[in-house]
């Protein structure tokens, strides 16, 4: 009997033993595996940082033409705020319209080449044009000023976490202490969890009877942000203290703080989340820390337990009273004084509203993005914080966009055979805008609506251009003449009658709009009126493989087939090819290359990447500018002249484009200083039945009266001859990579043409 | 029977993380590690071959900072006498190349001196930002400079300083071609100014010289001394380049 109670004895020992040591066992590797855990956090990498792409940055000059209107806007979006005094502040900006007076406090702004420190400035507005700028400080006029660019959007995966990382040492003690109040009391005291501080807030509880307090320490909260999804169960919160602890025994209670100042959830501006504190600073006060007051200090630190909920943004009088809570709790510790108390109390909150980011120019991103990619994987675009700043004007995008919807929309009710019920596919159309001088895509708009179809008809859709072709043909006519021995000029005299083109044992015949045939023309008459019978007649004099070249060298990058049917566009490009070929005519023969990325920046500042203008002589300068001459009277006695009726009166070279089959309609237009192709027809091969005259100038015309309308008119400088000068010499040996002759008959457009051919 | 075991199992691993939470903290203190330095993207492959008569953009469309700032100071000795424009040399200093030596143009190098109250104001504000970038330019920044610059070909596309400068930091940067393509669009848009058009030829010269097209650079040299006698940068590169070739000549020989 003893034997047997003694056996049973010695089992449960040994039983006890077992679990005891296997629960020890157990426990230990558990430790081991979160130890693990938190070490790789803590020491590896705590948080991505999205990539920020900005438009170009807004250049105002004295002299300039400036509306108002389009300034606070843009100020407004850049996150400035309007106050009724003098700027004190960066961010604060005052309007005296009668006065015609506008004083900024500029924001600090790192460019990619400089940094500029944020001033305070006063513009002084004559009747829509600055006629001074002043820094408001020391009275000195200053001839510039540099607006920041705006951020179109971020490149992130899943969720944008808007941070910056900032020491210990960076942040003010009162914010530190006024956070560790509010949150974690006994942050010095306790080791990682806070048995004390959980009884306090069960009895705090259990005496209002509601949830009041919490009893996570703030390396608990840290470890859950850190590890944890967002359950609230018991289950969650015994890894969460067993890695608080971890955390504590491994890192200093300052390396714990800074993470967890960097780390918490303080707000959302529309898809971006705020991090961090110095991050919340700049979103509800756009300060940085180091110039919080105490009421601000104290509701930063009163909307970490719900910051939506407690945003200013949202309730001015719930962030106030949250504010006034934490006020009272600091002045109980003795953090702050009586005075300042009173002080913070009387702190006025300004009027503010939530500026989000408005992902403009989604087909332009798209465009940039695959630039990028290029060079940078989608890791380091996603979570190395690049900034790149692109070329993108967002009021012409903006323009443009407006001016595409409401021209289809005209096109619909004007033609309903357009616009079938029931159809799925849409009329569409694209829109590209470029600085000749630079290169720089201004604007791009890829189709319709970004929302139903991504795809990028600006650059992806190759497109039968038709006769926006033509212009190689008569730039090719000018720059080689024909093989007849014709030297072309503007007033050459072509033969416009039905003809037949035989090659490579097969025949072709172009055919007149309306089968209308004109006879003996001037080939000015012939580009303006496009007519493709002596077009086709030019193209075959000169040969068809030196058009195919010159239309290359202007920067068409497509396949294009050396065969009769080339010189009335019968060859597909896209219309992003189409606008940089004729902003080398508009750039006086140098060809730029499309530019939307300009600088690639890191996070410390370094530019890994820069793009600048780089032009590459194509033309003589007095080619294009002969060219230019005859596009002008496109618009002014041409196939474009209702962009005239339409109130376009401006200096502008163009052509009209419409395809044999009617589905294609295009044009391409521009002035010295700015350029805009517009292509508009079916994805499919459904006929559009309308002209580029029709369907694409309308759209353009009414881009371009917006898009001009600030800008000084300028017409087409001819290129100066001088005498001594490289281009003056007629004759010359081109320049490698140059070939033909620099000047050619077109270069002295004034003088007598020799006969026609 | 199940119920104490998981008792004793629990209460082993909490009396486990007590003494370990208990336990001294380590001395190790991990400093936060600095974010990961992004690599520079990897240099651009070798442009595909081209079709005959189609030419690409230029291939060397990336500039990486580290090139920009290897190829600042320029490489060319010309570099470091072609001074800005301005810094004439006296009359009697000027030598070689200029067969008849008239005397030297006045100094026109001032921008500034260009605004006048009939000036546009577009040209205004670009001769204004043409001489900030000018003076980056020479505290050795080019590609700071370029930035600047190319903001005054969009404000006012027809200001010639403005492609002139762009030129100079273009050739600043090891860049000829581009430098080149520059000074022939400052020429088109340069009114009947024999100063300033002898600073492009100048310029045209160094970069030539920089390319080894010695005979093109003599001929740019030559027509900026025969514009402008107290084109100095010209007239020294002659000189140097006098000096160099009869050495070459003899060791070819």
């Amino acid at each position: 009997m003893i034997k047997s109670k003694l056996r049973i004895f010695s089992i449960s020992l040994v039983a006890l033993l077992v679990v005891t040591s296997s629960g020890l066992v157990f426990g230990a590797w558990y430790l081991k595996q979160l130890e693990d855990e938190v070490s790789k956090k803590f020491e590896g990498r705590k948080w991505v940082f999205p990539s920020k792409i900005y438009a170009d940055s807004y250049f105002l000059y004295a002299g300039g033409s400036l509306r108002i209107q389009d300034l606070t806007e843009k100020l407004h979006r850049l996150g400035y705020f309007e106050t009724a005094a003098v700027p004190k502040s960066k961010g604060e900006y005052r309007i005296a319209a009668k006065e015609g007076l506008i004083e900024i406090y500029l924001h600090d702004f790192d460019s990619p080449t400089e940094q500029f420190k944020g001033a305070p400035i006063r513009i002084t507005l004559q009747s829509n044009v600055i006629a001074k700028i002043e820094n408001i400080s020391d009275g000195k006029e200053q001839y510039f000023v540099e607006l920041e660019p705006e951020l179109i959007t971020g490149l992130y995966e899943r969720i944008w976490q808007e941070r910056k990382v900032v020491k210990l040492t960076e942040v003010p003690p009162l914010l530190v202490k006024t956070i560790l109040a509010q949150e974690d009391e006994r942050f010095y005291r306790h080791f990682g969890v806070d048995p004390i501080g959980i009884l306090r807030a069960m009895w705090v509880n259990l005496r209002s009877m509601s949830f009041r307090q919490g009893g996570s320490t703030l390396t608990q909260q840290l470890v859950k942000n850190f590890f944890l999804s967002d359950e609230r169960t018991l289950s969650r919160k015994i890894p969460e203290a067993v890695m608080a602890v971890i955390a504590e025994r491994k890192y200093s209670k300052d390396t714990i703080l800074e993470n967890y100042l960097n780390e918490i959830y303080l707000g959302q501006r529309g898809s971006q989340g705020i991090f961090g504190v110095w991050e919340a600073a700049q979103f509800y006060f756009s300060k940085p820390l180091t110039d919080l007051t105490v009421g601000e200090t104290a509701m930063l630190a009163g909307l970490i337990p719900a910051p939506n909920r407690l945003s200013p943004y949202k309730s001015a009088d719930a962030a106030i009273k949250r504010r006034n809570v934490v006020l009272a709790k600091l002045l109980d510790d003795k953090i702050i004084t009586r005075k300042q108390y009173d002080a913070a109390l009387q702190e006025k909150l300004p009027q503010r509203s939530l500026v989000k980011v408005t992902n403009e120019g989604p087909f332009f991103v798209d465009y940039l993005r695959r630039e990028l990619e290029e060079n940078y994987s989608n890791e380091i675009l996603t979570k190395e914080g690049l900034r790149i700043f692109s070329s993108l004007d967002l009021q012409l995008q903006r323009m443009a966009e407006r001016a595409l919807a409401n021209g289809l929309k005209k096109l619909e009710a004007a033609h309903p055979a357009l616009k079938r019920k029931g159809e799925d596919e849409g009329l569409e159309a694209a829109i590209v805008v470029l600085r000749p001088q630079t290169g720089e895509i201004k604007a791009m708009v890829g189709g319709r609506n970004y929302g139903k179809s991504q795809f990028n008809r600006a650059f992806q859709a190759k497109r039968q251009p038709g006769s926006v072709f033509k212009p190689f043909v008569y730039l090719a006519a000018l720059m080689y003449g024909g093989q007849s021995g014709t030297k072309y000029s503007p007033d050459t005299v072509i033969d416009d009658s039905q003809f037949t083109w035989a090659y490579d044992g097969q025949e072709w015949q172009p055919h007149n709009y309306n089968n209308e045939y004109f006879g003996a023309v001037t080939l000015r008459k012939a580009l303006e009126s496009s007519l493709n019978s002596a077009t086709s007649r030019v193209a075959q004099d000169v040969g068809i493989r030196r058009v195919r070249d010159v239309a290359h060298k202007m920067g068409i990058q497509s396949a294009l087939p050396a065969v009769p049917a080339l010189s009335l566009g019968a060859a597909e490009v896209t219309p992003l090819e189409v606008a940089v070929a004729y902003a080398t005519l508009a750039n006086s023969g140098q060809r730029n290359r499309p530019l939307a990325v300009k600088h690639v920046v890191d996070q410390s500042a370094k530019v890994l990447e820069r793009r600048d203008v780089r032009p590459e002589r194509v033309l003589s300068p007095q080619l294009a500018h002969a060219m230019n001459q005859l596009l002008k009277g496109v618009l002014d006695r041409g196939t474009a002249a209702s962009a005239r009726r339409s109130g376009f009166t401006r200096p502008a070279a163009g052509k009209t484009g419409t395809t044999n089959d009617y589905k294609d309609a295009w044009f391409v237009g521009y002035t010295p200083d700015l350029l805009a192709v517009v292509w508009v027809g079916f994805d499919g091969p459904r006929k559009i039945g309308l002209s580029g005259s029709e369907a694409a100038l309308p759209i353009w015309t009414e881009f371009m009266k917006n898009a001009t309308a600030s800008m000084p008119v300028t017409d087409f400088a001819g290129p100066i001859v001088n005498p001594e000068g490289e281009d003056g010499k007629c004759g010359q040996v081109p320049r490698e990579g140059e070939s033909g002759d620099p000047c050619p008959a077109a270069a002295q457009p004034a003088k007598a043409a020799p006969a026609g051919a | 029977m199940l119920q104490p075991i998981r008792f004793i199992f629990l209460s082993a691993a909490a009396v486990c993380l007590t003494v370990y939470g208990c336990a001294p903290q380590s001395a190790r203190r991990v400093p936060v590690p600095p974010p990961p330095a992004i690599k520079a993207p990897p240099a651009a492959p070798a442009p595909p071959a081209q079709e005959p008569g189609k030419q690409a953009f230029p291939p060397d469309s990336k500039i990486r900072e580290q090139d920009i700032r290897q190829k600042t100071p320029p490489p060319p000795p010309a570099a470091k006498t072609s001074k800005e424009p301005g810094r004439q040399a006296s009359v009697g200093e000027s030598r070689g190349g200029a067969e008849s030596a008239p005397a030297p143009l006045a100094d026109d190098s001032s921008l500034l001196a260009k605004i006048t109250p009939a000036t546009s104001p577009q040209r205004a504000a670009s001769l204004r930002l043409t001489d900030e970038g000018r003076k980056i330019l020479d505290a050795g920044d080019p590609a700071k400079a370029l930035t600047r610059l190319e903001k005054t070909i969009v404000i006012d596309s027809t200001n010639p300083y403005g492609y002139f400068y762009l030129a100079k930091a273009q050739y600043r940067m090891g860049r000829y071609r581009e430098s080149l393509n520059f000074l022939d669009i400052a020429e088109s848009r340069l009114g009947p100014e024999p100063f300033w058009l002898a600073e492009i030829h100048a310029l045209r010269g160094d970069n030539f010289r920089a390319q080894g097209q010695l005979q093109r650079a003599e001929a740019s040299y030559n027509q900026a001394v025969r514009l402008n006698s107290g084109n100095r940068s010209a007239a020294d590169a002659l000189t140097r380049m006098q000096g160099e070739a009869q050495p070459a000549q003899a060791q070819t020989k």
